[in-house]
């Protein structure tokens, strides 16, 4: 797996979306595909930084691990925050996706990209670090 | 690439155009051209999008606070969004609440 680690401060989603647009390329991912996993590492990656190391004042990096096999992209999101399963929070539903702005809630509408923009979203904590592994089938033409 | 955005208000109109990469970092300079607006007569919110490539849900939650924080009576309009953006705006139901347009004045 190849590995590459980002200071766990905001300044840093730049340069993880042009990172993950260099995988995605070498995995040969279509544009829209390409895009998607962009959104939802930097959806996840933001809730790291933000809840994980800003809000409770850690200072650590954050890490890539990536695999690209005949049939699949996996990219691994690997930081030293709390536990925290992004997929233990509420949802938006239908209902709620069809709200008004005015009477809308502002959060949950960054993890319902990222299980909508990939195909297999998976969250573990494994050896006091969490672990959010996304995965992009890769079309061969 | 380096978000920038430009505000020119007209009356009651007041228009931004959004250059770059919208993400939670980025977002805090477009809300604050948002919070300028609050107190101010303004009736339409125009977005042009055309070289903005990328917008994150924190992006989103940006168009949302304008709705809450300019009032119920604001007209969002967004000007020849990207498709992926526009993917994201449908996936997320928002694109009922904003008018997403090829030009402005339409």
């Amino acid at each position: 797996m190849e590995s590459k680690s980002f200071p766990g401060v905001v300044d840093s989603l730049d340069e993880l979306r042009a990172y993950v647009g260099e995988l995605s390329q070498k995995a040969g991912l279509a544009k829209k595909a390409t895009y998607s996993l962009k959104l939802a590492i930097d959806e996840i990656a933001t809730n790291i930084i933000l809840y994980g190391y800003e809000k409770v004042g850690l200072v650590a990096d954050f890490k890539v691990l990536s695999e690209i096999t005949d049939q699949e992209l996996i990219v691994i999101l690997e930081d030293e925050a709390a536990a925290f399963d992004p997929l233990a929070r509420e949802i938006p539903d239908e209902e709620d996706l069809t709200m008004a702005l005015e009477d809308r809630e502002i959060g949950g509408l960054g993890i319902f990209l990222t299980i909508k923009g990939v195909d297999d979203f998976s969250y573990e904590y494994v050896d006091g670090k969490n672990r959010n592994t996304f995965v992009m089938n890769v079309i061969k033409p | 690439m380096a978000f920038k955005i430009e505000t020119v208000i007209e009356e009651q109109t007041a228009r931004m155009t959004l250059h770059g990469e919208l993400d939670s970092l980025s977002a805090r300079v477009f809300m604050t051209e948002i919070e300028k607006l609050s107190g101010q007569p303004i009736e339409v919110l125009v977005l042009d999008m055309e070289d903005l490539d990328f917008m994150s849900s924190a992006g989103l939650r940006v168009l949302i606070f304008s709705k809450q924080k300019i009032g119920t009576h604001l007209a969002i309009y967004i000007v020849k969004p990207q498709e992926l953006i526009v993917d994201t705006l449908e996936k997320t139901g928002l694109h009922h609440s904003v008018t997403i347009v090829d030009q402005y004045p339409v």
